[in-house]
């Protein structure tokens, strides 16, 4: 497969220049920017002491900083983490539960939770972005295996599910940039695997659901999660 | 029908059984760090996974653990899928907030310095005048809200080619009997399903089968030529309240030949199609290749 951007970008820079002055994006010229950020550091994760407003480096440090306020019993910032959050944990739950409601409740139920186990936010285990949606998945999931049958979610998830997942419109260029990287390093997972994360993450089927649906052999399935998502980690530089 | 896969040629190739214990007797633990961290193994294979990791040897477990971190790294930077939450959500969330679990020690958890806290742009507004924060929470959201409402709706649609409607009307079921819970069968044999053929630009046509009791259409591709390498089709359902394309999904050339159901369509004032790069674009980049009104 190859990528999108190799042929617009003409005066592709040694690979490894990280210079973070070069990395941050100058607002007069967007366009150039993208190209230059693209070609220089093609999936790595922008250095933190570069990261411009909007990236998840920077929204992170920002939860970090919050969760540790409403460990304390922060109201506002736990308001402010619901600002910073909430559009993506109810879009998540949207998808896989499809039904207003349910994913209400269970975007109540996260921030609950976030709530109650703030104080038992680890950043050695990971980032808080990954650590909310990791309770936002498995709340979404057991949700839709306890509400709906396996038939029900297939037929739910249908062709409403099946597109790239990229479909916050931000307007901030560092924001732009990472759903560039997405949208190039998805593109080299093989269709399979595409579609088997796909269909577990936002279908909520279990690995044994996907292969019932795609007709598959459970081990292949498995394969293609685990092959998919490490592909996928290589490409976007996840450390 | 192995996958393969170049990077990972390091790693220990395929091997997985048909179920999770055995894979967990055969050493391969750490394997099964990625379809966990999916949430794709039900209750009773999670836990059969946790209690192998309890017992198993430190090694193994801290590889299980690393590769679930950056899996979970991994689904949140790439599966990024926002809803604006119903109104006055937060509201209720707030007004129900239990007293919290304090941990014991206040310096358990290290304080970075403010200084070293970035500015958050669309950051909301603290409660210096004693307002409510949830108004001027508000407040920030209906602002960015109106910075979001895309200013090129208007010239996207302008710019579409007429649609043709070619026919309207009952729709007959007979080639589709074959499963009833099938939820394509569910639109087509639905008892107020109305059709709709449109021009696809480049070549065939678009068949729209809508029932409004199912909030469901069947989009049927007819001889559209595959999507130029590269490309594929991306389809759109576009809000009646003028807000931005919602993308429904992606057509490659082997999709083509297939039937797609798109639901929640009550909402919706028209479905359309367009060309976008593999793996689908976040909002429409060209104008549409074909598009049906959904007149429901």
């Amino acid at each position: 497969m190859t990528t999108m951007q190799v042929d617009k970008c003409p005066s592709r820079r040694v690979a490894g220049d990280h210079d973070p002055a070069a990395a941050r994006p100058d607002p007069r010229s967007a366009a150039g920017t993208l190209c230059l950020k693209v070609m220089d550091t093609p999936n790595a994760p922008i250095p933190e002491a570069a990261a411009p407003p909007g990236t998840p480096a920077d929204v992170n440090r920002r939860l970090g900083a919050l969760l540790e306020q409403i460990a304390a019993g922060d109201q506002a910032a736990f308001a402010e983490f619901y600002e910073l959050t909430s559009r993506r944990v109810f879009g998540m739950a949207r998808r896989v539960l499809i039904d207003v409601e349910l994913s209400e409740d269970t975007t109540q139920e996260v921030f609950l939770q976030v709530w109650q186990n703030a104080s038992k936010f680890n950043p050695e285990a990971g980032s808080p972005l990954a650590w909310l949606m990791t309770i936002s998945h498995r709340r979404a999931v057991d949700k839709v295996r306890s509400s709906q049958s396996s038939t029900d979610r297939e037929a739910k998830y249908g062709a409403s599910s099946q597109d790239i997942d990229h479909d916050s419109v931000s307007d901030e260029v560092g924001s732009r940039l990472e759903a560039e990287a997405v949208v190039r390093c998805l593109a080299t997972l093989t269709d399979t695997q595409q579609e088997s994360v796909r269909l577990a993450y936002y279908g909520g089927l279990t690995y044994r659901e996907v292969a019932e649906k795609l007709n598959a052999a459970v081990p292949t399935i498995k394969s293609r999660i685990r092959d998919g998502l490490i592909r996928l980690k290589t490409c976007l530089g996840v450390s | 029908m192995t996958d393969t896969n170049a990077q990972n040629s390091g790693r220990v190739p395929g091997g997985f059984a048909a179920d999770i214990a055995t894979d967990l007797a055969s050493g391969r633990a750490a394997d099964l760090a990625e379809v966990y961290a999916l949430d794709a193994v039900d209750d009773a294979e999670r836990a059969a996974i946790e209690s192998y990791l309890l017992s198993a040897p430190q090694a193994e477990r801290a590889a299980f653990n690393e590769r679930v971190r950056q899996a979970r790294e991994t689904l949140a930077t790439s599966f990024t899928a926002e809803e604006e939450p119903p109104a006055g959500l937060l509201d209720r969330i707030m007004a129900s907030l239990p007293s919290q679990d304090v941990p014991a020690a206040p310096g358990a958890h290290p304080s970075h310095a403010p200084s070293a806290v970035p500015p958050v742009v669309a950051r909301p507004v603290r409660e210096p005048s004693g307002r409510p924060v949830t108004d001027e929470l508000g407040d920030a959201r209906r602002r960015r809200e109106e910075r979001r409402r895309p200013q090129g709706m208007r010239g996207w649609l302008v710019g579409v080619a007429a649609a043709a409607i070619i026919a309207l009307g009952g729709v007959g079921v007979g080639a589709y009997v074959a499963n009833q819970n099938d939820p394509l069968n569910q639109v087509m044999q639905a008892g107020d399903v109305r059709q709709a053929t449109v021009n696809v630009a480049g070549g065939g046509t678009a068949t729209v089968s809508l029932s409004t009791s199912k909030d469901a259409i069947v989009v049927k591709m007819n001889d559209v030529p595959a999507p130029p390498p590269g490309k594929v089709y991306q389809m759109w359902l576009i809000p009646k309240d003028g807000s931005a394309p919602v993308s429904q999904g992606l057509m490659d050339a082997e999709a083509l030949s297939k039937p797609a159901v798109v639901k929640g369509i009550s909402t919706a004032a028209a479905l359309g199609i367009t060309v976008e790069p593999t793996g689908g674009s976040a909002s429409p980049t060209t104008p549409t290749v074909a598009e049906a009104p959904l007149g429901a």
